[in-house]
C-alpha cells in the first residue's frame, strides 16, 4: 500500500505552501514597514502608553526641510466617526486628533481646512501645544473618515504651522503611507 | 484500506468538515429561537423597521409599546408602511400590546429623513398629564428624538393618532434622554450647536410639556463653548433618580473612554448655570473613570439594595449600586469586550466596580455568527416586578440576558433568549482584504419591562418586536408565580 506516503507528503506540501502564503500575507515585505519614505523621515517607536485604541505608527523627520524636526504619529480608529456627516467640523478634529497623546492643553491657532488623505475626506486644524515644562510647539491635527471610520494623525514641531502642516501631509500623501493607511483602514 | 489510510482518510475528514463546525452555530431562517427559562409570548415585525429604545406604558386599562427607530438602511432608506401603502422614514412605532400574545401594530409616525443614527427617532419616553405637575390631565405625552436635530413632544391620548404638542430644535444631535414624570424635569441628551461635543445635556423643565423652559446646559469641562485643549467623552445617557433619590447618574462614552459622573441633582437645578468649568465642575459629586477599552451606555442606579452575604455586618448591610452597561459597536468582535460591570457607590466620593458579567462567547461562537457581539442596554423600569432583583441585557447576537443580581457582587445568568431570524432580518458586514462579507444573525438592541412581568426586546437588524415571558427558575428570582 503506497497511496499513504503520498498523501502525507501532498498534506505536508499544502499546509508549506499555505504557511508560506500566510506568512507573506503577515509579514511586511522588506521597506514596507520602514523605509522607502521620501526625504528625511524615518520610522520610529510609537512612544504612547496603551489607551482606548490599538497603536499606530510614528515617524520623525530632520534635516534642513524639516527646521529642528517634525513627528508624526498616525492610526486608524475604526468605528469611531459619524457614520453620515464624516468629520464635519473643527470641533470634530480637537476631539479626536489624538492631540491629547501629546499633551491635555493645546489651542487652535485658526478655523481648519477641509482635506483628503487616501481619498479621504476630513479636515485639518493646527494648534499651539504646551508640552510637559510649558515648552510650546506647534502641532496640526488631522482627521479623515471613511463611513464609520478614521484616520487620524498628529504632527508636531517646533517649525511654523505651515510646516509642519505641509510636510505632515506630504508624509501621509507619500505611496507607501497611502498603501498602509488603507490596509489599515480594513483592519489588515 | 488499510489502518494508515484510514487515519489518513479521517484527518483529511476532520480538516474538511472543520469550517462546518465552526460556523454551524450561525442562524438560518426557520430554525426555532435559542432559550433558557425564556419563552415567546408574541412578535411583531415593526415593518421590519431597525429599532431602538421601547417604552411600555400602561395607558388606561391598555398597555401601549412605544418604540424608537434608528434610521433606514443603505438598501431601504424609507420602509413602506402597509397602513398607508407608503414607504416612510422610521420614526416610532405604537403598538397595542395589551394582549401580549396579540400585538396590534397601531401606527407609525415618521421620524427624520436618514439612514442608521442619521435619521429616525431614536428614543422614546411616556408621561401621564395627571403625574406631571402642569399637565393636561386627559393627556399622555410622548417625548420623541426627531433624529439628531430634534426632541418632539406628542399627545398619545389616543395612540393611534398622536398629535404634535412642540418641538425644541436646532440640534446637532439627540440621544437617549431622561424624563421625570412628577416633576416634569426632563435631562435632554442634545448637541448644543456651540459646545465642543456631539452629545451633552440640556435640563429642561417639561412639566407643562406646552412651553419647555430650559433651566441650564450641562457637560464635562472641557466641552463646554469657548473652552480648549483635549475634549472629554460625549454623553450617551442619564438616569435621574428625582427629588427622592436626589441623583443623576451619567454615562459617557460608547466602546470607549467611559465615565460614570454622579451629580447632586439639586445643585445641577439650581446651581449657576452659566457654563464655566467651575459651574460644571459644581454639582459632580465623583467620577469613575473606567478603562478606555469600554464606554457606558446606560449607568442605572439601585440605591439601598440589601446585600444577604452581608446581613450579620454591622455596617454595610446595604449598598448603593449602580449597573452600568458598554455598547459594543463593531461587527465580529474587532474591538476589546463590551459588557456590564456593577460598581459599589454606597460611599458616593469612591465608587468601586465589584464585579462584572458577560456572555461566554464560546457559549455560541458569537464571534462567528455575524454583527455585533456585546453588551448595548438594560432594562431601565424601575418597577417593582424586577427592580433590584432581575436586570436584563440586550446582547446583540447573544439576544437578551436575563440575570439574577440579587447580589450584585456575584451576578448570575438565569436564562437567555435569542430570536430567529427572519427574511427581513438584515446583514452586517465586515471587510475581508477589502471586501464585504456579510452574515445575517439577530441584533438584539434593546429591552425594556412592564409592570406585569413582561419582557420586550426589539433587533437593530430589523427583526422587530420579541415579547418574552420568564419560565422556571428564572420566574422564581423574580417572585413570580
Amino acid at each position: 500500500m503506497r497511496r499513504w506516503p503520498v498523501i502525507v507528503v501532498a498534506a505536508a506540501a499544502l499546509g508549506a505552501l499555505s504557511g508560506a502564503a500566510a506568512y507573506q500575507h503577515i509579514v511586511p515585505r522588506q521597506g514596507e514597514q520602514q523605509g522607502e519614505l521620501k526625504g528625511s523621515w524615518q520610522e520610529i517607536a510609537w512612544s504612547f502608553p496603551r489607551d482606548g485604541w490599538p497603536a499606530g505608527r510614528a515617524f520623525r523627520c530632520r534635516g534642513a526641510s524639516c527646521s529642528d524636526g517634525i513627528e508624526v504619529y498616525v492610526r486608524p480608529k475604526i468605528g469611531f466617526c459619524n457614520c453620515d456627516r464624516g468629520v464635519a467640523d473643527d470641533d470634530e478634529v480637537d476631539r479626536v486628533a489624538d492631540l491629547d497623546l501629546l499633551s491635555e492643553r493645546f489651542t487652535p491657532i485658526q478655523a481648519g481646512d477641509v482635506i483628503t488623505v487616501a481619498d479621504m475626506p476630513g479636515r485639518s486644524r493646527a494648534y499651539d501645544l504646551t508640552m510637559t515644562g510649558g515648552t510650546r510647539h506647534t502641532a496640526i491635527g488631522v482627521a479623515v473618515s471613511r463611513r464609520c471610520d478614521l484616520l487620524v494623525a498628529v504632527a508636531h514641531g517646533k517649525a511654523d504651522a505651515m510646516r509642519v502642516r505641509r510636510e505632515a501631509l506630504a508624509l501621509l500623501g507619500e505611496n507607501e503611507m497611502t498603501r498602509w493607511v488603507m490596509a489599515a483602514m480594513e483592519g489588515r | 484500506m488499510s489502518g494508515r489510510l484510514k487515519l489518513a482518510a479521517s484527518f483529511a475528514i476532520c480538516f474538511l468538515a472543520s469550517p462546518g463546525i465552526a460556523f454551524a452555530q450561525q442562524q438560518v431562517i426557520g430554525a426555532p429561537p435559542e432559550a433558557l427559562n425564556m419563552k415567546l409570548v408574541g412578535t411583531s415585525d415593526l415593518q421590519a423597521r431597525s429599532a431602538y429604545q421601547p417604552t411600555i406604558h400602561h395607558q388606561g386599562d391598555r398597555w401601549i409599546a412605544y418604540i424608537g427607530h434608528h434610521g433606514g438602511s443603505d438598501e431601504i432608506p424609507a420602509p413602506l408602511n402597509p397602513q398607508t401603502g407608503k414607504t416612510e422614514p422610521n420614526g416610532t412605532s405604537i403598538v397595542d400590546v395589551t394582549d401580549p400574545s396579540q400585538p396590534r401594530y397601531l401606527r407609525h409616525l415618521p421620524g427624520q429623513e436618514g439612514k442608521y443614527e442619521g435619521g429616525g427617532a431614536q428614543m422614546v419616553r411616556i408621561c401621564d398629564g395627571r403625574a406631571l405637575p402642569k399637565g393636561d390631565r386627559n393627556a399622555v405625552y410622548m417625548l420623541r428624538t426627531f433624529g439628531g436635530e430634534a426632541h418632539e413632544i406628542w399627545n398619545v391620548a389616543d395612540p393611534a393618532n398622536p398629535v404634535l404638542i412642540t418641538r425644541i430644535a436646532g440640534l446637532k444631535d439627540t440621544h437617549k434622554s431622561w424624563w421625570e414624570c412628577d416633576t416634569g424635569i426632563a435631562f435632554l441628551v442634545s448637541g448644543a450647536p456651540d459646545w465642543r461635543t456631539r452629545r451633552m445635556t440640556q435640563v429642561y423643565d417639561l412639566s407643562d410639556p406646552a412651553h419647555p423652559q430650559k433651566i441650564r446646559d450641562f457637560g464635562l469641562p472641557g466641552q463646554e463653548p469657548g473652552s480648549t485643549g483635549a475634549v472629554p467623552t460625549e454623553l450617551h445617557g442619564p438616569i435621574s433618580t428625582g427629588p427622592s433619590g436626589k441623583r443623576v447618574y451619567f454615562g459617557y462614552g460608547t466602546n470607549k473612554g467611559g465615565i460614570l459622573q454622579i451629580v447632586d441633582r439639586e445643585k445641577l437645578l439650581n446651581g449657576p448655570k452659566e457654563p464655566t468649568p467651575d459651574n460644571l465642575r459644581s454639582p459632580e459629586i465623583a467620577r469613575l473613570t473606567m478603562s478606555p477599552f469600554i464606554g457606558a451606555h446606560t449607568a442605572f442606579p439601585m440605591p439601598g439594595m440589601p446585600i444577604a452575604e452581608f446581613a450579620r455586618d454591622k455596617d454595610g448591610k446595604t449598598r448603593d449600586v449602580v449597573m452600568i452597561v458598554n455598547e459594543s459597536i463593531l461587527n465580529e468582535c474587532n474591538e476589546p469586550r463590551q459588557m456590564v460591570w456593577f460598581a459599589d457607590v454606597t460611599v458616593e466620593k469612591a465608587p468601586m466596580m465589584i464585579s462584572s458579567y458577560t456572555v461566554p462567547e464560546a457559549s455560541g461562537t458569537f464571534c462567528e455568527r455575524g454583527g455585533r457581539f456585546g453588551a448595548h442596554s438594560s432594562n431601565e423600569s424601575m418597577a417593582e416586578v424586577f427592580y433590584k432583583k432581575m436586570a436584563f441585557i440586550a446582547f446583540f447576537n447573544a439576544g437578551v440576558r436575563a440575570l439574577d443580581i440579587r447580589d450584585p457582587y456575584h451576578p448570575k445568568e438565569v436564562g437567555y433568549f435569542i430570536p430567529s431570524i427572519t427574511a427581513a432580518t438584515d446583514k452586517r458586514c465586515v471587510k475581508i482584504d477589502g471586501k464585504d462579507r456579510c452574515k445575517v444573525a439577530i441584533q438584539t438592541n434593546n429591552v425594556e419591562t412592564d409592570e406585569r412581568g413582561y419582557i420586550y426586546i426589539v433587533d437593530r437588524a430589523n427583526t422587530g418586536l420579541h415579547i418574552l415571558e420568564l419560565t422556571g427558575p428564572a420566574r422564581a428570582v423574580a417572585g413570580l408565580p
